[in-house]
């Protein structure tokens, strides 16, 4: 079963083509590796499908049997896509366990006017919530860090917290952008648990983009490949880093062995 | 105690209920001459309005300077309703919440497509505009302005003296207050911080940004409204377009500023602070807009968080404190 389908993917911002006719189809329950040189138009690929940026007439765009090409980014985020950004873009002046409570938003059951009101059953429902998203924070490993403010976090513990906020919101799909960039080497282990347990626990799909080689290879079931808004290469991670095209576009050179042992322990 | 905070923490009325009981109790105990009692009752007109202003603006993040104007609505359409049809304050005051409600829709658009100063000169425009129409409207009663409305009568009991008045504006006060906090603190008040801080965040989670925007400004609007009613009724019943000016726009902005945007307890400290120092400079009428003006900037500079900051930070710190005595046990 296909979750998410592109066809004939397009986005030119002026002259630049940062998207080219990109086709592809990811199965549910897959973790999809995408890889790809600085400004081959990996992020801007997110960008299309969550419904930041408009797609360039004759794309097409599929989710869980919707077309969402043009669908606004809430309508998006409600159908069960959620996703992290490049550059975090997490709430600075909110406190940890709000940051996490505003990404559970589409699943909130009571009404506006229950809310008005301000009758005990929401203060019940505002304390599950809250229960459940703790969880959540100790899952990812910031439940002592609830109460503070999400602008003292380390630059490490920020995009745990993104990809809490994401999960919060149970996606069907989850769209994640370099979650590992600027990790520590412990951290980047537990992410890739984290990861795997998204996938087998809860059943999640989901797309990553990452430049460290060893969570590619380590945790995705396929690997996309971009250069230049194209796509030029796919497969498991096993046949893409044999690819010839693969090789001379993103890791420069044929590595031996030695190297590319190196390339892959982070 | 912690019995008793558990009550609160389940049901906020009952927290809303005390402080009716104790604000009931502090004219007969603490007041000594009728001015205590104008004051008082102009607090609470004026923390309505900061409580509105806060949704918009301290927990919406959006620039609006046109609140005076939603204001003037409000207190128009009650003095309006009084002048032609006779109507008390039981009918002018959700009649002045419903049309200011739809002023705020007017004044909620342009946030769709404009952010920062931009946006603060459109309200700014907003709010002006509608000030000039009533100046300039016979209907309205232009320069004269609206005298003698009415004040509420209940039970053979008339309201008609700022003392007596103050148990009208106190009530209707403290339930705004309390439908402010209850939707702060629910998923809507989230979802506004969340536009705040990130619009592009905000609805990747699935926040319609627009829809949420406009909703801010029409509870916003709706909170003008009713404390633009509460005004136009206050003894001695007189609405006059000058006090619906810029200078009055400032010093409700100087209230949110000062109790800390997004903070519900520091807004309404602002808005006592404020009215207090507002009528005591009344003498000095050219200066004011330079004293809340400075306010607003030395309270940005120097305290971003306002009042509300040091609030939380004693509790964050009693927290904290209360925790290390725990994990040394
Ligand atoms: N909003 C925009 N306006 C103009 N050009 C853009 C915009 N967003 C992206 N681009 C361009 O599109 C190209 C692809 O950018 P994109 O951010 O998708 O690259 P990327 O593959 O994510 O790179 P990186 O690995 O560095 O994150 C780049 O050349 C970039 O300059
Ligand atoms: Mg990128």
């Amino acid at each position: 079963m296909i979750l998410l389908k592109t066809t004939k993917l397009m986005k030119a911002f002026g002259g630049l083509i940062a998207i080219n006719k990109i086709d592809i189809e990811v199965p549910r329950g897959e973790i999809r590796g995408i890889i790809g040189p600085n400004g081959s138009g990996k992020s801007t690929f997110f960008n299309l499908i969550s419904g930041v940026y408009d797609p360039d007439l004759g794309s097409y765009i599929e989710f869980d049997g919707h077309d969402i090409t043009n669908e606004p980014a809430h309508e998006i985020g409600a159908l069960g896509l959620a996703r992290t950004f490049q550059l975090l873009r997490l709430y600075q002046d909110m406190s940890v366990i709000n940051n996490v409570m505003s990404g559970y938003h589409t699943r909130v059951s009571y009404s506006f006017t229950e809310a008005v009101l301000g009758r005990k059953k929401i203060w019940d429902k505002e304390k599950e919530i809250k229960d459940e998203m703790m969880e959540l924070l100790s899952f990812v490993g910031l439940a002592d860090f609830a109460e503070m403010n999400a602008s003292e976090l380390s630059g490490g513990q920020r995009r745990l917290l993104v990809l809490a906020r994401a999960i919060a919101s149970k996606p069907k799909l989850l769209m994640l952008d370099e979650p590992a960039a600027g990790l520590s080497p412990h951290n980047v282990d537990n992410l890739m648990k984290i990861i795997i347990q998204l996938k087998d626990k809860f059943g999640l799909t989901l797309i990553i983009i990452e430049h460290i080689l060893k969570v590619v290879m380590d945790t995705c079931d396929a690997v996309t490949v971009f250069d230049h808004g194209q796509k030029i290469a796919e497969g498991t991670p096993a046949k893409v880093k044999d690819d010839n095209a693969v090789i001379e576009a993103y890791l420069g050179k044929k590595m031996n062995d030695d190297e590319m042992r190196k390339a892959l322990a982070v | 105690m912690e019995k008793f905070k558990e009550i609160i923490r389940q049901y906020p009325f009952v927290g809303f209920i005390i402080a009716f009981l104790v604000l009931m109790a502090v004219p007969s105990i603490f007041f000594t001459d009728i001015y205590q009692s104008h004051l008082a009752s102009l607090i609470c007109i004026n923390i309505i309005v900061a409580a509105g202003l806060n949704i918009v603006k301290g927990y919406c993040g959006q620039v609006t300077v046109g609140h005076v104007g939603l204001y003037a609505v409000g207190s128009y359409t009650a003095g309006c309703m009084f002048m032609y049809l006779g109507s008390d304050l039981w009918l002018t005051l959700p009649a002045a919440i419903i049309v200011t409600a739809f002023f705020g829709v007017i004044m909620g658009v342009p946030s769709l497509r404009l952010e920062g100063p931009y946006l603060a000169l459109a309200t700014l425009g907003g709010a002006e505009a509608i000030r000039l129409f009533i100046e300039n409207g016979e209907f309205f009663g232009s320069t004269y302005g609206i005298s003698n409305i009415s004040q509420p009568v209940i039970f053979g009991m008339a309201f008609d003296t700022p003392d007596k008045y103050y148990y009208i504006a106190m009530p209707i006060m403290l339930i705004a207050v309390y439908f402010s906090f209850s939707v702060l603190k629910s998923s809507v008040g989230r979802a506004f911080m969340a536009i705040r801080e990130d619009q592009i965040s905000a609805a990747a989670s699935g926040i319609n940004v627009k829809k949420y925007k406009l909703l801010a400004f029409i509870l916003s609007a709706m909170f003008a409204g009713a404390a633009g009613a509460v005004y136009a009724h206050f003894p001695p019943g007189y609405i006059h377009p000058n006090n619906y000016t810029v200078i009055e726009m400032i010093t409700f902005l100087a209230m949110v500023v000062l109790g800390g945007l997004g903070h519900i307890w520091g807004g309404i400290i602002g808005a006592v602070v404020i009215t207090i120092v507002y009528d005591i400079t009344r003498p000095l009428y050219q200066y004011q807009l330079f004293i809340f003006g400075l306010t607003i900037v030395f309270t940005i500079l120097f305290m971003p968080k306002g009042i509300g900051g040091f609030i939380d930070k004693y509790f964050i710190d009693k927290r904290f404190k209360k925790k290390k005595t725990e994990d040394k046990k």
